[in-house]
């Protein structure tokens, strides 16, 4: 398994706030990485640098080898990454088709790809000439991760893509992006929906306040005692001292 | 090609140290939120590439001894499953705790070393460590649970009922210490019974050993010989693999090396209940980063010699200040001595002075006696006590 993505010692911030204090990862090719944190950790912004829509103030962005640091955000569509943005963002005065068309603006075989993603979503070929506004949150959800998935990415970022969807909504998500896995698609989760996020990702890391604290297997994080102790409400944190 | 987890035991350099540097920052993280020790020390250092390894402080054994018992966990008792101890400096007990996690961990490490010696899912295991102070047992225990080969759960102490059982058992590898194994050699070969009538494949050595006891057990065993090395304070067995080629592969992604004026220093990425940064493993190594035959791309360690006064007798660390904390509690306390250490046990020579001298063989042997089995209930050591000269003016 090869790295698609590395990062090395990013920072990131706000104005004068930095946000991201020196973090690395890396994503093999195939993977499916979780990104854990509170709100606030940094994790979004860690993202949005990723694709350029922040400017990273330090640190090497790796994909597929070649440094992508300081690009503009257009071209991370070219490095074949592609970011689902929190709040899923879609045009709400577009139909479902006319959505995932523009996902797929660059790519001349969009025609094609939108039988795939249909295919792949049979709830928006149900709805295809609906209005994006009107579909429930998650609906929406699926149409802004078939929207992406148009553009023929290798590498999926994912903002919260759980955020404000019923659970049974949440579960089905879930279940959607773990199947991107068979499509050949590598898949970065933000989330803080911990015990969902490592029932599907192969490994995961966890950030608070800007920094990396952890990274592991998904299976292993579930048993981490920091893990317990933050986001899954076993257990006080008393240092032994 | 016998790999365990290929991805990471193969994995290339520039992706290793990828993996090295985020966690060994996640590591500086949870160090100082999580150890005071830690926090005190790192303070705002930051690492922003391996190369910046040098500008973080080391831990010694005497911090650890100082921490005794539970100062440098990073969690509190209730996540600590397992407490196993270890000699630190100068005799010290230390104590070593792991998370579930760190003993699942512990076992797919182990594993690693036993797939390595060739061990499937259907061998079975005997393994003859002794009490004593080295752990090791548990850490076969758990590598065996992972590669679900078979373990005689049974640690039988004396010589007799370990030929018994590698007999009636019939297991097919012997975890065992170097001075057993070739103690059950020279008991086979006494007793003329013929190693090609046992069962055994292999012999997992708990410590390295040179190539001619090597030679030697393979021949007198009849079976393929490999050895571990590893560290008490950190793993044992659990820190290296020795491939088929010889080398000792130390698990580069969880364990970051260093040598530092000929000293291996250890930093432990992955462990939860007991991390350390930085330890100075007071044993002399050299480190290299050669290509191996078997594909594995970890750091070669070559261990020495160590570089305290630690001995080692009858596979038991030992250090010379125990020795006169011994013979304190006696009735020789404070009277100048000298001793000699074999593999099995020590010699203590006492000069002979009036007080002591007595011309009743009895109180003199009464002395005697009494000295050697105050080393064998503290130190668990055989010591044999001679008296020196003409006694001496007091």
């Amino acid at each position: 398994m090869s790295m698609l993505l590395q990062v090395q010692n990013l920072r990131c911030g706000y104005g004068s706030l930095e946000v991201v204090h020196g973090a690395s990862l890396h994503v093999c090719a195939g993977e499916i990485v979780g990104l854990l944190g509170a709100n606030g950790a940094g994790k979004s912004s860690l993202l949005k640098s990723l694709v350029g829509l922040l400017h990273p103030w330090q640190g090497d962005i790796f994909v597929d080898g070649r440094p992508t640091r300081g690009q503009p955000a257009w071209r991370s569509l070219s490095n074949s990454m592609v970011l689902v943005p929190e709040g899923k963002m879609i045009f709400a005065d577009l139909t479902v088709r006319e959505n995932l068309l523009i996902g797929g603006y660059h790519n001349p075989d969009r025609l094609l790809q939108l039988e795939i993603v249909l295919d792949r979503f049979p709830r928006l070929r149900e709805r295809t000439s609906q209005l994006g506004g009107t579909l429930s949150g998650g609906e929406q959800q699926m149409l802004a991760l078939g929207r992406a998935l148009m553009a023929r990415p290798r590498l999926l970022l994912l903002d919260e893509p759980s955020l404000g969807l019923a659970p049974l909504m949440v579960q089905e998500v879930f279940r959607e992006i773990r199947k991107m896995k068979d499509l050949g698609v590598t898949v970065l989760l933000v989330e803080q929906n911990v015990v969902g996020t490592l029932q599907i990702a192969d490994r995961a890391y966890v950030m608070e306040t800007g920094e990396i604290i952890l990274e592991g297997l998904a299976a292993d994080l579930l048993h981490h005692p920091e893990v317990k102790r933050a986001y899954l409400g076993q257990g006080g944190k008393k240092s032994w001292e | 090609m016998n790999i365990f987890d290929r991805r990471y035991e193969t994995m290339p350099r520039a992706e290793l140290e990828q993996l090295q540097l985020e966690r060994l920052q996640a590591l500086l993280a949870r160090l100082k939120r999580n150890v005071r020790r830690y926090r005190e020390k790192i303070g705002d250092l930051r690492v922003e590439a391996l190369a910046d390894l040098p500008r973080l402080p080391f831990t010694t054994p005497e911090d650890m001894a100082a921490g005794f018992p539970y100062g440098m966990f990073a969690f509190p008792m209730r996540e600590i499953i397992r407490l196993h101890t270890t000699v630190g400096p100068e005799g010290k007990p230390l104590v070593i705790g792991h998370t579930r996690n760190d003993l699942t961990q512990w076992g797919r490490l182990v594993a690693r070393q036993l797939v390595a010696s060739g061990l499937t899912a259907n061998d079975v295991i005997q393994m003859s460590l002794g009490g004593g102070v080295y752990e090791g047992s548990a850490g076969y225990l758990f590598g065996a649970q992972v590669i679900e080969a078979s373990v005689i759960a049974e640690d039988p102490a004396h010589i007799d009922s370990q030929l018994a059982m590698l007999q009636n058992y019939r297991p097919t590898v012997l975890v065992t210490t170097p001075l057993n194994a070739l103690e059950l050699m020279r008991v086979m070969e006494h007793r003329r019974l013929d190693p090609q009538s046992l069962h055994l494949r292999t012999v997992l050595l708990s410590r390295p050993v040179g190539s001619a006891t090597r030679e030697q057990l393979s021949a007198g065993l009849f079976a393929k010989v490999q050895s571990n090395f590893g560290l008490g304070e950190i793993l044992d067995p659990g820190l290296c693999v020795e491939c088929g080629a010889g080398q000792f592969h130390i698990h580069e992604d969880h364990f970051l090396p260093e040598v530092q004026d000929g000293e291996l220093i250890v930093t432990t990425l992955c462990r939860e209940a007991m991390p350390l940064l930085r330890y100075r493993t007071r044993i002399a190594c050299e480190l290299s980063r050669e290509k191996c035959s078997c594909g594995r791309t970890g750091a070669i360690l070559k261990p020495g010699a160590r570089l305290d006064r630690r001995l080692c007798v009858n596979e038991t660390p030992l250090y010379e200040t125990q020795i006169a904390e011994v013979l304190a509690q006696t009735p020789v306390s404070g009277r100048p001595f000298q001793v000699q250490v074999s593999d099995r046990r020590i010699a203590i020579t006492l000069p002979m002075s009036e007080d002591m001298f007595s011309d009743t063989i009895w109180v003199l042997e009464k002395l005697r006696h009494e000295i050697e089995s105050e080393f064998l209930t503290r130190l668990g050591i055989e010591a044999e006590v001679r008296f020196q000269g003409p006694p001496q003016p007091a």
